[in-house]
């Protein structure tokens, strides 16, 4: 088992893209080789050094390498960008694109997250012991598909967007979501233990099951019968028809 | 005075009949001459094929482009071609770049002269949005570049032609190339843009435009007839109606004979037939879709009036972007793809749909095809400019991979293989075995261009013209295109040299410098007699519906760079 802690040197105000800071590129280096590895702070490249505490504790492979962070990381986006094993602890706050494009392994928040968690991911898991802002597993600005597989668990709220665009994959939110949750979604699955607002509009596939109250449900869906999810019986419904959909929307 | 001499290049210049014969070229202040003193800087081009400067002669590459760039952001990140797409940061000599099928304006520069490319013509200008085609151009580097003003669904047009008064159109043709900057007439779905206005399209040659009671047909000789009043170095350049529907190779064949009666006031042809593939569809449902290359090519082997592009279709994602308001309306509805769409005040529609072109589908299988065949099925290179309709068929950074197919019957053979069966019943290319040699590529790529928008001083070597050069690291007679093509793509893919008037824009395939382009525009002089009712009747429309006022219409000096104004007298 190989441990690299990371903490702030100073609290930053201008971004920091840790895009390289994941098990893949951290495997099997010494503190001295994390400590060069460069990331763009603002509009110039620093060795990680220069920004962060790095202490390594053993060396291994991807999938047995953690990295911790301690303290808030709330101006540092893209941790664990494209991660394929392994496993991020994060002690605070972070800011947007966390677990973007993730291919595996594990990424654990205790804190909240900005906008764009886990977009695009295709594998992996995602656990966050706060709450989260716009945009979750949703895909990149234009795209047809944001998340196409792996898990993202919630255990706080969500605002708006959750799951945009998603393809595969789940996305399990334990408290209320925001506006237009699984918006143009075309696979997967979505459960929502709170509160929507809109939920699914312009699904083609997958699946969306809101366990909460959900207020302006759109006139663009078919109520047929019911289906049992759990042992709970909830309300089924299908669509949007507008785009010719044929998700399933289960809501109480 | 600054002096080159290119030695020993295997030259191709098909406008002085060289077909690849070792000889040296002497450049002197930006121009080819016969000789050079001793002083003349040399760039040893032994073993290489030179050409002129490519030059495409129908490409979206400012102006409407950038409705494509906002709705695909997604398309920044998109890097299919290595070397000519994706992000790229900057360097020295280079700005950043981004994108694939609507990359920012330095990497279309750029992009272009690493492929030998010296020359473009963005292919529709709407004249109410020639400013921002304008600026687009002013930050497009090293290229020279050219616009066609959009004159097809024009009010002022449509009354013109109603109302028999072909004098005041050619008037107000004459006015509408000034206020844009414009080079040529361009008529996309003659009268449709208009009835797109009211939610409608015409159908045919014959089918009304909805208030104006003229045809496509009359839309079409009245403003050949303009252009040819005019003397304009370049004929109109057509987009016929029913562009992408099954069936649509009758009316585009019905629209070519429509033109053999116009004779043409200068040495080319009275006809440019744009982007034919999308209108070489047999059928009448996408059923029942098939190939109408063969018949549309018969037609054009026995006809000398015009000439065509091809718009042919690479595999892969595209951003279709056309004038054809309804055309990009059924694309979005059939695909269920994003849409934008934009009405051009009186003047016309737009529209823009990203598609993709998958090889498993049977009717993108079946565009593919038709392309190539019309390509190899009409005899006459000199007819012909290789295209993509560029982003609309796919990227012009995948001309080197389209050269390929034209040049090899085994690749081709390669590509059909993972066709479906259904796919080969509906095309005849298996059954074409004809591979173009360099120097027809020459003609379709840069020579025919050249005859075909009267500009003598491009695509050819000969002693006067613009030292536009492109230099190719491949040496035709040692190598096979036919079966070495992965060759021929890599040659084509990063020139060995490139030369803009004379300067050294591209050495080994990388940008060494970026001087700007000019801009080419068509002055055509009208009698004052004439221009001042048509200013008259003008004046109304822009008092009674534009939302602009003339006075802040038309394009002005400061917007251009470089500029190179084209004289024509009217004949009145």
């Amino acid at each position: 088992m190989q441990v690299v802690k990371l903490s702030l040197k100073k609290a930053n105000k201008i971004p920091i893209e840790a895009d390289n800071v994941n098990p893949d590129n951290f495997a099997g280096k010494t503190a001295e080789e994390i400590k060069a590895i460069s990331v763009w702070h603002g509009n110039g490249q620093f060795p990680l050094g220069d920004l962060f505490n790095v202490e390594v504790e053993g060396s291994d492979s991807v999938e047995n390498t953690m990295i911790v962070f301690e303290g808030d990381v709330s101006r540092v986006k893209r941790i664990g960008q494209n991660m394929s094993a392994g496993e991020i602890e994060i002690n605070g706050n972070v800011d947007m694109h966390c677990g973007f494009g993730m291919k595996g392994g594990k990424v654990v928040i205790n804190g909240d997250a900005d906008s764009w968690l886990g977009c695009e991911m295709t594998g992996g898991e995602i656990i966050l012991n706060g709450n989260a802002s716009y945009y979750v597993g949703s895909g990149y600005r234009g795209e047809a598909c944001g998340m196409r597989g792996g898990k993202i668990t919630i255990n706080g709220n969500t605002k708006d967007y959750l799951g945009e665009h998603m393809c595969g994959g789940e996305i399990l939110v334990k408290g209320n979501v925001g506006l237009l949750p699984a918006i143009s979604n075309n696979g997967g699955k979505v459960v929502i233990e709170g509160n929507a607002t809109m939920p699914a509009s312009e699904m083609k596939n997958g699946t969306v099951i809101i366990k909460g109250e959900v207020s302006d449900l759109l006139p663009s869906y078919k109520e047929e019968g019911t289906e049992e999810v759990e042992g709970v019986t909830y309300r089924k419904f299908v669509g949007d028809v507008n785009v010719g959909g044929k998700g399933v929307l289960l809501i109480k | 005075m600054s002096e080159i001499l290119i030695k020993n290049a295997s030259v191709c210049d098909p406008a002085q009949g060289i077909n690849c014969e070792t000889m040296d070229i002497c450049i002197r202040d930006g121009k080819i001459v016969d000789s050079v003193s001793e002083n003349a800087k040399v760039i040893d081009a032994e073993g290489k094929l030179t050409m002129a400067g490519g030059f495409d002669g129908h490409t979206h590459s400012a102006g409407k482009i950038n409705v494509g760039r906002f709705i695909n952001p997604n398309d920044a990140r998109k890097n299919l071609v290595p070397g000519l797409s994706g992000q790229v940061a900057r360097t020295e000599k280079t700005r950043a770049q981004v994108g694939y099928n609507t990359p920012n304006t330095y990497a279309i520069g750029y992009r272009y002269a690493k492929l030998g490319y010296t020359t473009i013509c963005e292919a529709a200008i709407p004249l109410l949005a020639a400013r921002h085609t304008h600026e687009e151009f002013k930050e497009i580097p090293i290229l020279d570049k050219m616009g066609l003003s959009l004159f097809g669904s024009n009010w002022q047009v449509m009354e013109y032609i109603r109302d028999k008064e072909p004098e005041k159109l050619a008037a107000y043709i004459a006015w509408g190339l000034k206020a844009s900057r414009g080079y040529g007439v361009k008529i996309v779905n003659p009268g449709g843009g208009e009835a797109w206005g009211w939610g409608k399209n015409v159908s045919g040659l014959y089918d009304p435009v909805p208030n104006f009671d003229v045809t496509p047909a009359e839309i079409l000789m009245g403003l050949a007839e303009a252009n040819e009043r005019l003397q304009l170095p370049h004929s109109v350049h057509v987009h016929c109606n029913n562009l992408g529907k099954p069936g649509n190779y009758a009316t585009t064949i019905e629209t070519m004979k429509l033109f053999e009666k116009v004779k043409p006031s200068r040495d080319r042809q009275s006809l440019h037939v744009t982007h034919v593939q999308f209108n070489a569809y047999a059928g009448t449902s996408w059923r029942d879709f098939e190939t109408g290359a063969p018949m549309v090519s018969d037609y054009i082997n026995g006809a000398n009036h015009l000439t065509f592009d091809l718009g042919q279709v690479i595999f892969g994602p595209a951003v279709t972007m056309t004038a054809d308001g309804p055309v990009e309306y059924a694309n979005s509805r059939m695909l269920h793809e994003k849409w934008s769409n934009q009405d051009i005040e009186l003047e016309d529609a737009s529209g823009v749909v990203p598609l993709f072109y998958s090889p498993k589908s049977f009717v993108n299988a079946v565009q593919w095809a038709i392309g190539l065949e019309l390509a190899l099925l009409v005899k006459d290179p000199w007819k012909i400019m290789f295209t993509t309709d560029s982003p609309n068929g796919g990227s012009f950074v995948n001309y080197p991979e389209a050269f390929t197919y034209l040049m090899s019957a085994k690749r081709r053979e390669e590509v059909i293989s993972g066709f479906s069966k259904m796919a080969l019943d509906r095309m005849v290319l298996p059954g074409i075995d004809r591979e173009l040699d360099f120097y027809e590529l020459a003609v379709m790529t840069r020579s025919a261009q050249s005859k075909i928008y009267s500009r003598p001083e491009k695509g050819n070597l000969k002693a006067g013209s613009d030292a536009d050069i492109a230099i190719y690291d491949i040496l035709p007679g040692q190598i096979d295109p036919a079966t070495e093509y992965q060759k021929v793509k890599k040659a084509f893919s990063g020139a060995a040299y490139t030369l803009k008037d004379g300067v050294v824009v591209v050495k080994d395939g990388e940008i060494e410098a970026t001087p700007k382009g000019r801009i080419y525009w068509v002055n055509a002089k009208v009698p004052e007699n004439i221009d001042s009712p048509m200013q008259k009747d003008l004046d109304l429309k822009f008092k009674k519906y534009y939302t602009v006022s003339k006075s802040n219409y038309m394009v002005e000096d400061m917007y251009l760079e470089n500029p190179v104004e084209i004289g024509t007298e009217g004949v009145f």
